[in-house]
């Protein structure tokens, strides 16, 4: 929380206001209960994988999202986050496809997919990409929803990795940056590589309200 | 059996609910609010404001098993998530009975403060024309106010609450007590810019919401966090508990009681006078008994009404001031459809700031004394206009790896969505209606509300008249790409959350169950100022005319009491 604070306040200061308006700063028993609170990923500890599933998830994440001058999904903490909502999250059929297609890529990979160099690693993941390349998943406009519970395992592995990378503390701070508080600006500047905000609600969250 | 003698006991602690609190205790009532929801506290208890996604359970994804089992209605909201959740209902605990071909979703907040703490923050008033409707094109019964009535109490409870919006001078949305408007997005200055040029006869202005942008009352101004629906510890949005709960607080006049399920009411052998309400305590069971002189029932369109219908006696054998047989029935929401637009304009700008409001199309259509010529529809719709700037959320689902596919996840997509969400008139009809279950019964012991809910053929006719007219203000505004509903897969009624109707208000006691005044005809002492007295629907937000009404009823109450009438 200290960093969003300080970006509220850098944001205050910026834009002028020399004051901060009365009252508008969460009151100590909000402040002691998010700061109490760790990020989700660090509140649970994972145990579905095995000690080679878990590297083989470590490695196609980061091998999906990369890192590069900015931080990667293992940076970021993605691996733990996607172990944690295959275990707690997915329902059944979800994590028997996940775990079935992640046993498929370790047979690929003669048991042990990070042991692969990354030209490796990379050709496979293709390989499965393009097997897969006729899912729905891919269609236009599929993202509008909470699941795609017809999704193969590259997709589930790619969403889970895109959303453990995103909506993390490093991925939404670090990649993309924290849309501040304060005052509202409808006209402010952007250039490419500025990167879009943080979220406060889903977009598939607000496409299940209206299913027209 | 309390020994506390109350002059007014108001059930409900909502947006009408705390309008009655206030009102009635600044008058010098001592007044007991009786609460069915959960204490909680304002400020201190809303835990999910200013959560970052990453503190949130799976970061903020819906917990499916969860909510499937406790919350299968309310999840459908888009207010309802991890950062809202304990401001809900339980559907499995408070369920009701949902017809399954004849749809009707109840969303219920079950806390002190209700959905004022949830609600959309928009306000628009009735226009003369709104009142006059019913009368004039015969569905309905004629209401029995008029708008001249009801403005000093809109200018009232706005010069409280705070609004803030533009004035327009327009007939068909008359300008409420402004603070200044909130500022537009460089996209929407293109569009409305575009759209006046080439469609004049189309009007557009900025939402006119409860919420401040000044410091107004001694709450702050807001500071564009966006979710308001997390709660707001500035008080920044209108909610009972950021302003009209502390207000009654402090006249030492009120009590309020969490935990209170309404029962029934019971009245005197005359049958004309409510004597007391008997509750049951959510948590401990503890059944209690309450006396007054006055009550308000403010619990909700569906609420107020099941209470009404379970206090059934010897006198009123249909539920309490029921000789119509209009209690139950008339139930409204507003149908609510969305028609997009793609910009490519303004690419190169952003924004600072979650502003928590959209623009707004006011009615244009059936202005006249007649019905447009090229409308097969009576009344209207307005829209509701909300600019959108996806990005990796909406786009994510491309082929590739590595460096390349984590670039196309960074920066906005290069166009911005416009989306145009009409909100149309449900015409007053018979059958949309709720009613007791002949036998299931809740944890208390109550019967439940039984639902059923269809569109008429006169809201789908407007659905796609306001497909066709979004697609003209769209094509006018630049939009490179339309995409507009054809109206196949609707919004179920309850979907908008304005349900209201089922105890409307009439001249004539034969065909309606309040008087102009929010008074109940065959009881004196009884005003149900919730949802439940409308009797239309018009086509903008209920709110602040809910609030208005109370305010109102407040009024005469209290007179009526001060007078000896009720003592």
């Amino acid at each position: 929380m200290r960093r969003r604070e300080f970006l509220q306040v850098a944001a205050l200061v910026s834009a002028g206001t020399s004051v901060i308006p009365r009252g508008w700063a969460l009151n100590a028993e909000q402040s002691a209960f998010l700061a109490a609170r760790s990020p989700y990923i660090d509140q649970h500890t994972p145990d579905l994988f095995s000690k080679v599933q878990r590297a083989a998830v470590t490695a196609a994440s980061e091998q999906i999202i990369p890192r590069t001058d900015t931080p990667g999904a293992i940076d970021a903490g993605a691996p733990r986050f996607i172990e944690l909502l295959v275990q707690d999250w997915f329902n059944d059929a979800e994590r028997s496809d996940f775990l079935a297609g992640l046993d498929d890529l370790l047979q690929r990979s003669s048991g042990d997919f990070a042991a692969l160099t990354g030209e490796q690693q990379l050709a496979l993941l293709e390989e499965l990409e393009a097997e897969s390349a006729d899912s729905p998943w891919y269609d236009f406009a599929s993202t509008l929803r909470i699941w795609d519970d017809t999704a193969p395992f590259i997709c589930q592995l790619k969403e889970l990795t895109v959303l453990g990378f995103t909506l993390s503390e490093v991925g939404a701070t670090q990649f993309l940056r924290i849309n501040p508080m304060g005052k509202f600006d409808g006209d402010y500047p952007f250039a490419s590589g500025d990167g879009a905000y943080d979220k406060d609600t889903l977009l598939r969250k607000l496409a299940m309200e209206s299913p027209s | 059996m309390s020994a506390t003698q109350f002059d007014a006991i108001v059930v409900g602690s909502g947006i009408s609910g705390g309008w009655a609190a206030k009102e009635l205790t600044e008058k010098g009532l001592k007044v007991l609010v009786l609460e069915r929801g959960a204490d909680i506290r304002h400020q201190k208890d809303y835990l999910g404001e200013h959560a970052p996604s990453w503190k949130l359970p799976f970061y903020g994804l819906p917990d499916r098993e969860r909510d499937q089992r406790d919350y299968y209605v309310q999840q459908q909201s888009y207010a309802f998530g991890e950062p809202t959740i304990q401001f809900w209902n339980n559907d499995r605990l408070n369920p009701y009975v949902r017809d399954d071909n004849k749809p009707f979703n109840w969303m219920r907040a079950d806390v002190v403060g209700g959905r004022s703490l949830l609600w959309g923050r928009q306000v628009y008033r009735w226009s003369e024309q709104d009142f006059r409707s019913n009368a004039l094109d015969g569905h309905g019964i004629p209401w029995p106010v008029a708008y001249k009535d009801i403005a000093p109490w809109y200018s009232h409870v706005e010069k409280f609450i705070g609004v803030s919006g533009e004035a327009e001078g327009w007939p068909q949305l008359p300008d409420s007590e402004f603070l200044p408007p909130m500022d537009y997005y460089a996209i929407e200055k293109t569009i409305k810019r575009r759209v006046q040029d080439k469609l004049p006869e189309i009007p557009m202005t900025m939402g006119r919401v409860a919420i401040l942008t000044k410091e107004h009352n001694g709450r702050a101004p807001c500071h564009y966090c966006g979710p308001c629906q997390r709660g707001c510890s500035t008080g920044s949005y209108f909610s009972s508990q950021s302003s009209t709960l502390p207000a009654a607080s402090a006249t030492g006049n009120l009590t309020l009681l969490p935990d209170q399920v309404v029962e029934r009411l019971e009245h005197d052998e005359s049958g004309s006078r409510i004597t007391s309400v008997k509750t049951i305590n959510s948590q401990t069971g503890e059944r209690s008994e309450y006396t007054a002189k006055v009550f308000f029932l403010c619990a909700s369109t569906l609420g107020s009404t099941q209470i009404m219908l379970n206090s059934a006696s010897d006198r009123h054998p249909q539920g309490l001031s029921n000789r119509s047989g209009a209690l139950g029935n008339y139930l409204m929401d507003h149908l609510a459809v969305s028609h997009t637009g793609f910009f490519v304009d303004d690419v190169d700008t952003y924004y600072q700031g979650n502003r928590p409001n959209g623009l707004y199309v006011p009615r244009f259509r059936n202005l006249g004394e007649q019905p447009d010529n090229d409308a097969d529809f009576l009344r209207g719709y307005g829209y509701q206009a909300v600019p959108l700037r996806t990005d990796w959320e909406a786009t994510f689902n491309g082929k590739g790896f590595g460096a390349d596919y984590k670039n196309s996840l960074r920066d906005p997509a290069p166009f911005w969505i416009w989306a145009l969400r009409a909100f149309i008139e449900c015409l007053p009809n018979e059958r949309n209606r709720i009613f007791l279950h002949p036998d299931k019964t809740d944890r208390f012991g109550i019967p439940q509300v039984a639902t059923e809910f269809e569109w008429s053929g006169n809201e789908l006719n407007a659905v796609k008249d306001s497909g066709l007219q979004a697609g003209r203000i769209l094509r006018a505004a630049g939009a490179v790409g339309i995409d507009t509903s054809d109206g196949a897969r609707l919004d179920v009624g309850g979907d908008a959350i304005h349900e209201m109707g089922t105890a409307r208000m009439g001249a004539d006691p034969a065909t309606s169950v309040l008087n102009g005044d929010n008074r109940a005809h065959e009881i004196d002492n009884l005003y149900v100022t919730d949802g439940s007295f409308m009797t239309s629907s018009s086509c903008v937000n209920p709110s602040l005319t809910y609030m208005a009404f109370t305010a109102r009823a407040s009024e005469h109450a209290a007179t009526r009491l001060r007078e000896g009438e009720l003592g």
